[in-house]
């Protein structure tokens, strides 16, 4: 029997951490007045599990040579990212809410340079992957055992360069590699298949010769499950498909268009996103 | 001068593990004795220019220093949002080794002649962008460098340019001067188009017309008041580039003309047309065709001295 995703992505409850963490991202999307939510909430759950039970990683020392190294390629996602950096201790909470202001470490995309716990400066779609790849490629030339994470927007999917990196990932047999694709099934104008339709997108992965695995992207334990599953750095490179729900967590945002990004934000819709979060 | 630049990656990778060679479908035999000599510093890669400029910049976020060759449009046009934002922003010591500067592949057309390479990477923060004039100079360049933190453009010529860099055997980023202090002429150049100036001063100073020749192999910062006194005795200067007429050389020097307080009223420019040429023939073709060879060099800045003596 085939697994409906895209059912369990919608169904599932939010436990109380998952809660908190959006709490927080409207935390920075106040203070700022403006930002990617809809990206942040589908991608939430996957670096929650990524930073509380997979990776290999110290915020005390961010730069810790043997670390597992994640980068974010759909850096609009980053409202996401940040605050589970916050909530593991990189930066202060209280950063979040300088969101976007001129002197903040915390732009509306993440960079290395600014904020720890940020491996690589993104924003522009179609490189992180690519940058990954290097980065797996360096753990092998070292005979290192840390692995490579890359989580890529299912839009993101549509810049060709991203099938180069995965051309060569395969070619290379990193499997120390790790791709997550934020499934979510929308973009900035609507709907991905009345766009540029990714199916049959775990065929395309498999064809590209990788390992493919499905997932709910919000459900914590399995995420946790597929993604610390151990590896074998010489074998296919690894793709997972995390299906999402863009907006997840707050009814109004959810497969919404308009909540993808927004530059003016007013204080009644904050208000009203609270209110949502408070009786999840 | 490709060759010498490959040959001396090899040796710089024999000696040092952090370095790497990256290609994109070079060809059979590329660096062959690399390959089979310390394979795990040598990628030949796909034709997939923007995938590869990421890779690199990844190796170099984890301490290796690439150094990535093909032909210099694939990457100054195709990785340009990767060169800029990958390995610029992140200031990242990956090394970009353009083949056929100029226009070095006019037989193959306009899709593959870099008249624009200087403007697009000076454009990029933190790229430092280079113009040999030899083989000489390529391999002390490349050697001097490397432990550079910062990313580097570097312009290669056909191949086989007679050697004329050999007064300068330590590579540093000044201008390099041949010729003497108060000429009546003042060439500005770079990368090849430094042995035809050479050439066309040679046919001045037979005239009696002396001629001083600066070559500059960094063009991001002239160092002009190293040079201030040959500037200012001029009677005429000309800066002669193979490349468009904006943002290259020309460009570079008028800034600092400009920051100096120094006139530009005697200074002249050679270029490339801001054009995609529909001929192809040689390289040498184009360049006569626009007033780049020694002769026609050398014409010119008799026909401008005449002028400014009018």
């Amino acid at each position: 029997m085939t697994t409906n995703y895209v059912e369990l992505a919608n169904k599932i409850a939010l436990d109380k951490r998952s809660r908190v963490l959006r709490s927080m991202v409207l935390d920075a999307l106040e203070g700022g007045g403006r930002g990617h939510l809809g990206p942040a909430l589908s991608l939430l759950e996957i670096v929650r599990a990524l930073y509380d039970s997979v990776l290999n990683h110290d915020p005390t020392n961010p730069l810790l040579a043997s670390r597992d190294r994640f980068v974010l390629s759909k850096g609009h996602g980053c409202l996401g990212l940040f605050t589970v950096l916050a909530d593991h201790g990189y930066f202060s909470i209280s950063e979040l809410q300088g969101f976007c202001s001129f002197e903040s470490n915390l732009g509306g995309h993440p960079e290395r340079a600014t904020l720890p716990g940020i491996e690589f400066s993104t924003g522009a779609l179609g490189h992180g992957l690519s940058v990954g790849i290097g980065m797996a490629m360096a753990s092998r030339l070292r005979n290192e055992k840390w692995r490579t994470f890359v989580l890529l927007g299912d839009g993101e999917l549509n810049e060709g360069s991203v099938w180069e990196g995965a051309m060569h990932a395969s070619q290379h047999q990193l499997g120390a590699l790790t791709v997550i694709v934020d499934f979510n099934r929308m973009q900035a104008s609507g709907d991905i298949d009345s766009i540029v339709s990714l199916a049959p997108l775990a065929a395309k992965w498999e064809a590209f010769g990788f390992e493919v695995t499905e997932v709910n992207g919000h459900d914590i334990e399995q995420l946790a499950e597929v993604l610390g599953n151990s590896i074998n750095p010489l074998g296919k490179p690894r793709a997972v498909i995390a299906h999402t729900v863009k907006g997840k967590g707050f009814a109004s945002a959810e497969n919404s268009t308009a909540w993808h990004h927004k530059a003016k934000i007013t204080k009644d819709e904050i208000s009203s996103l609270r209110a949502e979060v408070a009786v999840l | 001068m490709r060759q010498k630049a490959l040959t001396t990656v090899y040796k710089l990778a024999k000696g040092d593990p952090r370095v790497l060679f990256i290609g994109s479908d070079l060809g059979a035999g590329t660096l062959q004795a690399m390959q089979e000599d310390i394979p795990g510093q040598f990628f030949m890669e796909g034709i997939s220019e923007q995938h590869i400029v990421g890779f690199a910049a990844g190796l170099a976020q984890e301490g290796f220093i690439p150094y990535i060759n093909t032909i210099g449009t694939f990457l100054t046009r195709r990785s340009f949002e990767q060169v800029s934002i990958d390995v610029g922003l992140h200031r990242l010591p990956v090394r970009l080794l353009s083949s056929g500067g100029g226009m070095v592949y006019a037989p193959l057309g306009p899709t593959h002649t870099a008249v624009e390479d200087f403007s697009l990477m000076l454009s990029v923060p933190n790229m430092k962008v280079f113009a040999p004039a030899d083989a000489f100079e390529m391999e002390n360049l490349l050697t001097a460098l490397v432990d550079d933190g910062d990313p580097h453009y570097v312009r290669f010529g056909k191949g086989g340019e007679t050697i004329v860099t050999q007064d300068f055997p330590t590579f540093d980023l000044m201008p390099k001067v041949f010729g003497e202090k108060s000429p009546q002429v003042v060439m500005f150049t770079t990368g090849i188009m430094l042995q035809h100036c050479l050439e066309a001063r040679t046919n001045l100073m037979s005239q009696g017309i002396s001629t001083t020749v600066l070559h500059f192999p960094y063009l991001n910062d002239l160092s002009i008041e190293h040079i201030v006194s040959e500037i200012r005795s001029a009677q005429l200067m000309i800066c002669v580039e193979e490349h468009v007429p904006r943002g290259g050389l020309f460009t570079q020097i008028l800034h600092e003309f400009a920051s100096a307080r120094l006139s530009t009223k005697n200074l002249y420019h050679l270029s490339l047309p801001s054009a995609f040429s529909h001929n192809y023939g040689s390289q040498v073709d184009h360049l006569d065709l626009n007033g780049l060879t020694a002769p026609k060099i050398a014409s010119h800045v008799e026909r401008l001295l005449v002028i400014n003596e009018k």
